[in-house]
Parts: C-alpha cells; structure tokens; sequence
C-alpha cells in the first residue's frame, strides 16, 4: 500500500458544520480523526439533504459529505466524569480540533491551558466565527452572517439589488482550509522543539482572505467595489444569453480572432473600429462590449458557439448547472467520484472525491462517515483501556 | 521562535491569481518564495493594483524561458529548492523540462504541484481556464440566481482563491511527508476539482437523490431558519446600499427577536408560530422584517440584535471591513507593509493567529527582477559579471 502524507496522526474533533471540514481534509490524507459527539449527535446530522429524504442521525447527507473517513464516539464532556474522558483521550492526540464558543473549552476545563499543561506537545486548533479575540468575539454567526461581515455578501449579485449569497458554505470552507494549513504549520514547528501550540481561526477573516481584490482597491485608489452581476470586477468575464442556455464571455484572449468572427457574423457593430482593441479603452466601456456580444450570440444554440470558440482557442465557458458533474468526462477520466459502501444500507453512493492527485501519498477512502457512536466503545474499551463494568456505568450514566 | 516553513524554498512559477495566493501562504509562514517572471515587466499592469495583495514577500527574478540558458538557470534553481510550484496548464512546465519527471532526476527529494485548470491527465488536460470560467462550469453561475432568476456570481474570481488556499494545503502535505520520510512526490491539483470540492453535500445529493439543483436564494444552507437573509436599512449619508444580515433558527432565538425589536404586533401572527410555519410564509415574514429593518441604522440595528443573542451582521463593504469594523482592527487583519521605494500601504493579512509562531506579512511586491543579485549571486554563485552577461544576453532581466 502507498504512503500516507497523515499517517500516525491522531486528531480529537469537537466541531459542528463549522469546524468539520479540516478534520475530514486531514483524514482524507491519514490522520485518524476521532471526531467527539455529544450523546444527541453533531447537531449537523440533523441537517438536510437526508438519504431519501428521510431525517435521521445516520442519513444526513451533509454529515456524511463533512465526515468521511472519521471515525465517531459519543461523550458528553460537559460533565466532569467526561471532560476526564477527553482530557485521558487527549494525552495521546496530537491535533484537536474545536468550533465551540469561544471560551467553552475552558468553563470545561479543557482549555488552552489545561491541554497544554498535560500535553505541552498537543496542537489546538480553534475555528471560530471572530477567533478566540476581539469585541465581536462572542457575537452569534452562522455561515451567512460570518459571510456578511468578511465582505463576501456585499460583491454578489447585481448593483441596486439585493445581494445574492455565495453557494455551499463557503465561509466555513475557506476557514477550514487555513485551519488544516495552520494546524500543518503548527506541526512543523512542533517538530523542531517538540512543543505544540494554539491556532486561532477566524472565519469572518477567512472570508476576506478569499477575495482577491477588495484591500488593493481600497487601500490604494479608494475604490470600493460592487456587485457586477455575473462580471468579473476587473471586466474580462460575464455571462451572457444564447439561444438555449447561458455562456461565459472571455475578453482575456486575442481580441482580433473575437472580433473577426463577430464580423463575419455580421453582428460587430462598431467593435470593428480599432479603439476597441486597445485595453484600456475596452476595459472602461466593457458593458458596451458585452452587450453587443450579447446581441451577437442571442441566436447561437449554446453549444455551436462553445464548439466554434474552441477552434479558434477562445476561452469561452460553458454556464451548466451542477449535476452535469456527475456526467462530466474530465472528472471521470480521472475518477473523482468515488463509490463508497454503506454495508448497514445495503448501499453504494457515489461521493465527491479528491480535490488533489498525490503521486506519492494519495487521498484515499478509508471508511465511510461513522455512525453515531460507532466507535465508542472501541476508541475508549480497546484503546484508552477504559474496561467494560466502567464503559458500562458511563453509558447508564449518560456520559458516553 | 521562526515561522513554520523557515528553511523551505519554493520555486514559484505561478502567476495570475490562484498560484501566487498558494505561494503567499507559504511566504507568511516563512517560506522563501522564489518568483521567477518571464518577461521585463510584471503581469497585466502590476495586477490591476493587487499584486502587493498576491505577490509580498516573494523574491523576484524574471528569466527568458524561451532561451536554453534561461531553462539551465531555473533548473539550477531547482536543484536548491524544495518544493517547486506552477499553475500552467499541463503541457507548459514539460516543454521546458521543468515537470516533475525531469527534475526529479536532478532533485531526487524534489516536490512539485501543479494547479492547473484541469489537471495533467484526462481529455480536457489542455483546455484553458480561468475563475470566471471554472465557476460557470462548476454550477456556481446558475446556482446563485437572483430573485428574477438572473445568473450572478461573486464579481471576482472565488475560483482562484480557492484554487490558492487548496494548492497551499496540498503543498504542506507534501512537504510533511517529506519531512518525514525524506521523499518528495508529484502533485497534480486540477483546480476545478478543488471547486468541485466545495460544493459537496448538494453534489452528492444530486448524486445520492437524484436531486434536481434549483437556486438556494436566501433559504438556509445550514439547516431551517426564518428570517433568514439581508435586510435593507436606512441609508448612510448618501449611501443607500446598507443591508444587514439576520439568521433565526430556534424558537428562543424567535423570541429574543421579537423582543428585541419591541415586539411588533406581527411578531404574534400565528403564520409566525412556529419555524416551520415561519419558512412557509418567508416572503411574508422577509417583507415585514424589511419594514423594520429599514428604519434601522445599520450597525445599531446589528448591535441591537447581538445584545438580544441573535444571530445578525452587517453586510460590510471594504470600506466597512477596512475603517470601521472594529474586530478587523482589533486582531490586526490588514497589516502595512512596505512597497519599494519606502512607501507603505496595507494588504489583506492572514486569517489564524498561532501562539507561538504567528505568521506574518511584511512587505509588499518586490519590482520585477530586483532580487536577482541575491538569488543568482549568493544562492547560485554567478558572478556580477557574468549576471551583467545574461542580463546583457537578455536571458534576464533585472530591475
């Protein structure tokens, strides 16, 4: 079997949607991710799209997509017989991984402080709407609000209107992706002196570290930009109608072949007159542009015109709705989708895969999401050593 | 303490946006980032005003690539670094012989990633893309429709900072393994997988339930709530455009609301009882909540609502997020850095604090070509002339 980038790692998960995607990106290279549930379930197993339709803990789709290759017990370590449990569990850890209050660790005695105080090695990794400081520390945020206040709502949709939200919950992910890469670089210091350390997470940051243009317009010519629709702000991209769906228009490439072919279309304009190849002055009238292009292409079956835009290297783009991926030929060809077997249903789904092809250490598919409480016992019975009389008593109790 | 990637050297041929976002993750964690341009003058005008933004904290030299003692120097540079990163699309790095088959048998620990569009294998390996393109294709356009049912998207390319935060993790993967096993290994991220990969629990719905994607507008993505969506306030001076973001999902949190906007005789409507009923008459609930809203001043109206524990946030603009909002501020996110020639201004700076090795953003965009006395010089061991030679010979271009 080939390598894995995360192998020997092991990861303790207190996290809900907000805090889950870093776990299942270390996973998904090695690490042993054990994420902690309350005894009711990560609250994110009781959000939609369910298997069928039908709700249930195990069925939850958006669970199993943030969970896969995790395993799963249940502990309540807001009871002190618990937080003992975790603190026992987190001797041998070398990650955890949180999205609680900021703050709540710590009422439970599982703060900063106590981790690193039994586990000076032991890297905190804390995800939180505004980071663990800060006046708007404690503020309530969910995804939208988080993505409201990191400037992502602002910039989408059309100016004058209502703003549109971004797809998927994107804030959360671009948080989780410098989680994973701040928790990577924590272990490299770790490996010089042997001593771990707390990474704070904001996810309202981490919003505003995904937009590419916001602070070098601001900060240099004062220009606060807007919501452009479907056009890119620095105006070389927009969406436009065909006969029978949608395209992408592309300025970014050679502006003659463009122009030529529109010509020969008969539908140019006054595009033809060589002022419009200049740049810049085709940067600051680009919605002239773009609306001319529209005229042109209003009685183009859309894929004609993607077909004849590819003959002469025009980035044009194909607007498709999603579920065109699962058909898609390129993702086939090199197997990104993945069947995952669920042996308790009696099923196999095909799964988003690996967002990277590793030569050496490659994503894999260790096991489907776990079921809740599906590795209590073995974590805490056959790992930690907790024997069965006091496994027992603990589940009388409620605690795991 | 130094910074985590102290001692890594990165071999940058990335250019554009998704790259260069990879490589200045790198940078702030302290890798020294190489960045090789392949012309006199940076890309596209200094970037449209970003590259301080995109490009701190590299090094940069700029190398005729279509000149054979061009491609000797960038192997030679090869053969000192750790980790060498592009985001051409797959035929470009092998034309020069700088692809991971050829530099491993010069750097046999070597690590290279790849970001192209596509991906180095499969029948679309050479297309062309850009963000824009990417989030069409992917379902993004489509999927964030606006009320009329318009496409819209995110007026930038989330595509490629995306593509730069992913290109980042896979190269620290990578360079862990290293660490750890002393092996460098090929890297071939296709960044519209790396989209893909961000929309996963509706895909695997599509997949799973055969679910046909419709725009989620403002419904929730993360389980029931209403209200939930922006609200238009009052203006602010001249600007009209103020919306605040609100989010209710359990019934205590309808009730702090309630109260907190002085409990309205609506608020009371048993349309509104329960969440269920308040997400089946929405537009009635968004309209009503809109009427108070927008006698609201913004920012008081969040603080309002913050006090009362609900969910609420000021849909910020940059000059919002840059002057006024005080967590930006107090955790030190836009830090200034120095240009050349001395003037400073300030970038958009990382979003994790660490403990005891912060990462850091010191200064901004280096001219083009203007490190080539130390990375030729000191760390390749050319004479000044023989660098005046090669420049002369217009192999490279210095400042």
């Amino acid at each position: 079997m080939e390598a894995s980038a995360m192998a020997g790692l092991r990861v303790l998960e207190l996290a809900d949607q907000r805090g889950s995607l870093c776990g299942r990106l270390l996973a998904d290279m090695g690490a042993d991710v054990i994420k902690v549930e309350p005894p009711g379930g990560d609250p994110a197993r009781r959000i939609g799209p369910f298997l069928d339709d039908r709700p249930h803990p195990d069925r939850s789709l958006f669970f199993w997509f943030y969970n896969l290759n995790k395993r799963a017990i249940t502990l309540d370590y807001t009871r002190s017989a618990g937080a003992e449990i975790l603190l026992r569990l987190a001797d041998c850890a070398d990650i955890v991984i949180e999205s609680l209050k900021p703050g709540r660790l710590a009422e439970l005695g599982l703060g900063w402080e106590q981790l690193h105080r039994r586990n000076p090695a032991l890297i905190l990794c804390s995800i939180a709407p505004f980071g663990q400081t800060g006046p708007y520390r404690d503020y309530e945020a969910d995804d939208t609000v988080a993505a409201a206040m990191g400037g992502l709502v602002y910039i989408c949709g059309y100016r004058q209107e209502k703003p549109v939200r971004a797809w998927g919950l994107q804030a959360y992910h671009c948080a989780n992706y410098y989680a994973a890469i701040a928790a990577l670089g924590a272990l490299f210091a770790r490996a010089r002196d042997g001593l771990g350390q707390w990474v704070d997470v904001s996810i309202q940051e981490s919003t505003m570290a995904a937009i590419e243009h916001l602070a070098g317009n601001f900060f240099g010519p004062r220009i606060i930009p807007e919501r452009y629709g479907t056009m890119h702000w620095a105006r070389g991209f927009r969406v436009g109608k065909c006969r029978d769906g949608y395209v992408m228009h592309c300025l970014a490439a050679d502006w003659t072949s463009l122009i030529e072919w529109v010509k020969a279309d008969g539908k140019a304009q006054d595009l033809d007159d060589p002022k419009w190849g200049h740049r810049p002055y085709q940067r600051e009238h680009v919605e002239h542009v773009f609306d001319v292009l529209d005229e042109w292409i209003k009685d183009y079956p859309a894929g004609e015109l993607l077909r004849r835009a590819q003959t002469l290297r025009l980035p044009y783009g194909v607007v498709q709705w999603p579920d065109k991926l699962l058909e898609d030929e390129q993702l086939a060809a090199r197997g990104y989708f993945v069947e995952v077997e669920h042996p308790e249903l009696g099923r196999t789904f095909r799964y988003p895969g690996a967002p990277y092809l590793f030569g050496g250490t490659p994503w894999r598919l260790y096991r489907r999401p776990p079921l809740l409480g599906e590795h209590t016992v073995a974590v805490l019975g056959g790992e930690l050593g907790i024997g069965t009389e006091e496994l027992a008593v603990l589940s009388g109790e409620e605690v795991i | 303490m130094s910074r985590p990637l102290e001692g890594i050297r990165v071999l940058d041929f990335t250019w554009v946006m998704a790259g260069p976002v990879a490589t200045r993750i790198l940078a702030a964690l302290g890798a020294e980032v190489i960045k090789i341009e392949r012309q006199p003058e940076i890309y596209l005008a200094s970037q449209m005003g970003i590259a301080n933004d995109i490009n701190r904290d590299k090094l940069s030299v700029s190398i005729n690539m279509a000149n054979p003692r061009g491609i000797e120097l960038a192997q030679s540079l090869a053969r000192i670094s750790d980790i060498v990163m592009d985001n051409f699309s797959a035929r470009v790095m092998r034309q020069w012989k700088m692809d991971y088959d050829n530099l491993v048998a010069i750097k046999p620990d070597i690590i290279c990633v790849s970001m192209s569009g596509f991906g180095h294998t499969g029948p679309h390996t050479n297309y062309v893309s850009f963000g824009p393109t990417l989030q069409a294709l992917t379902g993004f356009s489509l999927m964030m429709a606006d009320e009329q049912g318009r496409p819209a998207g995110f007026s930038y390319s989330y595509s490629d900072s995306a593509g730069g935060y992913t290109g980042a993790l896979a190269a620290m993967f990578a360079l862990w393994h290293r660490k750890r096993t002393g092996k460098g290994q090929f890297v071939d991220f296709s960044q519209f997988e790396g989209l893909t990969s961000l929309i996963g629990p509706d895909l695997l719905d599509m997949s799973v339930n055969r679910r046909k994607p419709q725009p989620h507008k403002w419904r929730s993505q993360e389980g029931p709530a209403a209200p939930h969506g922006v609200y238009k306030c009052r203006p602010r001076g001249q600007d009209a455009d103020r919306w605040i973001a609100i989010s209710v999902r359990s019934q205590e949190q309808w009730h702090r609301f309630a109260a907190a906007i002085g409990n309205p005789p609506w608020t009371a409507d048993p349309r509104f009882r329960t969440l269920y009923s308040r997400m089946q008459h929405d537009a009635a609930l968004d309209q009503l909540v809109g009427q108070w809203t927008q006698g609201q001043n913004a920012e008081a109206a969040v603080a309002l609502l913050q006090d009362a524990g609900v969910a609420a946030g000021l849909v910020e603009n940059i000059e919002d997020a840059a002057l006024r909002d005080p967590q930006f501020q107090a955790r030190g996110y836009w830090p200034a850095v120095a240009m050349p020639g001395g003037a400073r201004t300030q970038v958009s700076g990382m979003p994790f604090k660490m403990s005891r090795t912060p990462p850091n953003v010191l200064n901004g965009a280096h001219n083009v070509g203007a490190d080539a006395d130390y990375v030729l010089g000191d760390l390749l061991g050319i004479s000044p002339a023989d660098r005046q030679r090669l420049a002369n010979d217009k192999v490279i271009w210095v400042e």
